[in-house]
């Protein structure tokens, strides 16, 4: 195992954000889900501990079907884990964690709300003030590029447009932690770039946790201050790599660029032991 | 010259007509089409109706078993006239309309409802099975029983043939809506109820109003079973009446309203769709 121990030349100090938690965003200790098959019990995680820092972005990849969407919704709390302990903040708890955002490959936008709608969705259900949300909503939809698309319904917009939406409804809410499942997954590559680089901007910036979920390496790669590998079914941690890419880490291009980028692909890529089959 | 680059200097001519076409010229395009085809309908109709007064004009018996176009439209005319059309249509219109709002109401909220239980919906699987079984045109008889011969009685029976088909209507939209949208309602936050109240109805919409369009027959039909029963007046009632004394164009007569009265119910019910959902015109 590489670099078990969290890196030391992430910029920590200035991610601090501006409500400084002394506590650290997620610890995962020792997780294990299965699942009743026809009887059978399945295990799909089968040890799995994890550690997302303050200001961090921290990549999972692993092979296909090896439970990362599991993994995502037991740290949700939409899922129980069998076994193990999940604390948010350095506290157990049971239901949704507060001020974490949630997004997945699809956009999952509301048809019959217009983008403005959908991204005033958090805002609404939390009971802010209308005038506030609209104005936060508009803001962030302007953040992300889509200014003037605000009353289009989801029907009208692109792909890439539609996933620019979803993140801007994850974050108008100002979640201190991002969980993000495949989100640009669909996307053309020009797009996801487009998109990557304005996430990695808006997470740094605002101080914010990232833990990202992925089967794109050199997504996991260029994104992250850390990625983590995992094992095939029931799954384990694998490999943890600390990214140092030297680079300015809000330009997906650069850091595509940079000189170990490519070493550390071709390390993730051996760990993930790929056969054809 | 050969075949080949014939068809290639064909392609060539073409591509310049391959112009941005303009949105007043698209929208013509759009009305011509369906004015074709409503002028196909309208002649398919012509050549049927012809058809049907032609074997009729000279044949006493045929035109007593089968009445005639004509015979028909004298029929209206009289109707008409005596203001026995407008008065039946209203009459039918309003038992139809009432045991299809009532219907509906009672269906859809009990259906939507279900989604909060799942304890509940499966204890009530089988009733609903057993009840949407039984024939509503059995129930007449008690129907009347209960609740005479007037307006009542024809609201009930509409109610009847349509309160399953809402409930099972609005159940399916609802439970049908998706697990990850609603996984992120709650990562949202949402209460089920505001998950109820923002997901799920709205999400709904598109199987009640295709149960809305479904049911408006069956409130017509329940309806016109509850004259056929007991009644002194509405479509049903003009039915049986000219049915039972064999003047069959004048039960086509009053099938003609009937039938306008369905169009006329199913318009408004698109209407009302468009309306309550705008973001499905625009593609």
């Amino acid at each position: 195992m590489i670099g078990a121990v969290n890196g030391v030349n992430v910029t920590q100090g200035a991610s601090a954000g501006a409500n400084a938690v002394p506590a650290i965003p997620l610890v995962v200790q020792h997780v294990a889900k299965s699942y009743d098959v026809d009887g059978r019990l399945v295990p799909v995680i089968g040890d799995l501990s994890l550690t997302l820092d303050q200001g961090q972005i921290v990549s999972i990849v692993g092979p296909s079907g090896c439970g990362k969407t599991t993994l995502l919704n037991t740290l949700c709390g939409l899922l129980a884990p069998d076994s193990g302990r999940i604390s948010w903040y350095g506290r157990e708890i049971t239901g949704q964690p507060q001020n974490v955002g949630y997004m997945l490959q699809k956009d999952l936008l509301l048809p019959w709300r217009t983008a403005l709608g959908n991204v005033m969705l958090g805002l609404e259900i939390r009971g802010v003030a209308a005038s506030e949300a609209q104005d936060r909503s508009h803001a962030m939809l302007d953040q992300l590029g889509l200014h003037g698309f605000s009353d289009h319904y989801p029907s009208t917009l692109s792909g890439g447009m539609r996933q620019r939406v979803a993140l801007a409804r994850t974050l108008v809410n100002e979640p201190a932690v991002l969980l993000l499942d495949e989100p640009f997954a669909s996307l053309d590559f020009q797009n996801k770039l487009l998109i990557e680089s304005d996430t990695a901007k808006l997470v740094r910036k605002g101080g914010r946790s990232l833990l990202l979920i992925t089967h794109d390496i050199e997504e996991a790669v260029s994104l992250a201050d850390r990625v983590i590998v995992l094992s095939k079914r029931p799954t384990q941690v694998k490999a943890v790599y600390n990214i140092a890419l030297g680079t300015e880490r809000t330009d997906m291009m650069a850091a595509r660029d940079s000189r170990d980028f490519s070493k550390y692909v071709r390390q993730i890529w051996a760990d993930l032991d790929v056969v054809l089959q | 010259m050969t075949a080949g680059t014939e068809s290639g200097m064909d392609r060539a001519t073409e591509a310049p007509a391959r112009k941005p076409v303009a949105p007043a010229v698209r929208r013509w395009h759009r009305l011509r089409s369906a004015a074709i085809v409503l002028a196909t309908q309208g002649a398919l109709l012509a050549v049927l109706l012809g058809f049907w007064d032609h074997m009729t004009a000279n044949n006493k018996q045929a035109a007593f078993m089968f009445g005639s176009p004509s015979a028909i439209a004298g029929f209206l005319g009289q109707m008409v006239r005596d203001g026995s059309l407008w008065r039946d249509t209203y009459v039918t219109g309003l038992e139809t309309l009432l045991g299809f709002l009532v219907g509906n109401c009672v269906g859809t909220v009990i259906g939507l409802s279900l989604w909060y239980s799942r304890f509940v919906s499966r204890v009530v699987e089988p009733f609903v099975i057993a009840l949407g079984s039984i024939p509503i045109i059995a129930l007449a008889p008690i129907i009347i029983i209960w609740f005479g011969t007037g307006l009542i009685s024809k609201v009930a029976m509409s109610t009847l043939s349509v309160v399953i088909v809402a409930l099972v209507t609005s159940y399916k939209g609802a439970v049908g809506v998706d697990t990850d949208q609603i996984n992120l309602m709650r990562t949202l936050g949402a209460s089920k109820f505001q998950i109820f109240l923002k997901l799920v109805v709205p999400a709904s919409l598109t199987d009640i109003f295709a149960g809305l369009k479904l049911t408006v027959g069956f409130a017509l039909i329940g309806a016109i079973v509850g004259e056929f029963m007991s009644s002194s007046e509405g479509l049903g009632h003009a039915i049986f009446k000219a049915g039972s004394l064999y003047i069959i164009p004048k039960v086509f007569a009053a099938l003609v309203a009937t039938i306008a009265l369905a169009l006329l119910l199913t318009f408004v019910v698109g209407r009302i769709e468009r309306l309550l959902m705008p973001w499905r015109r625009i593609h």
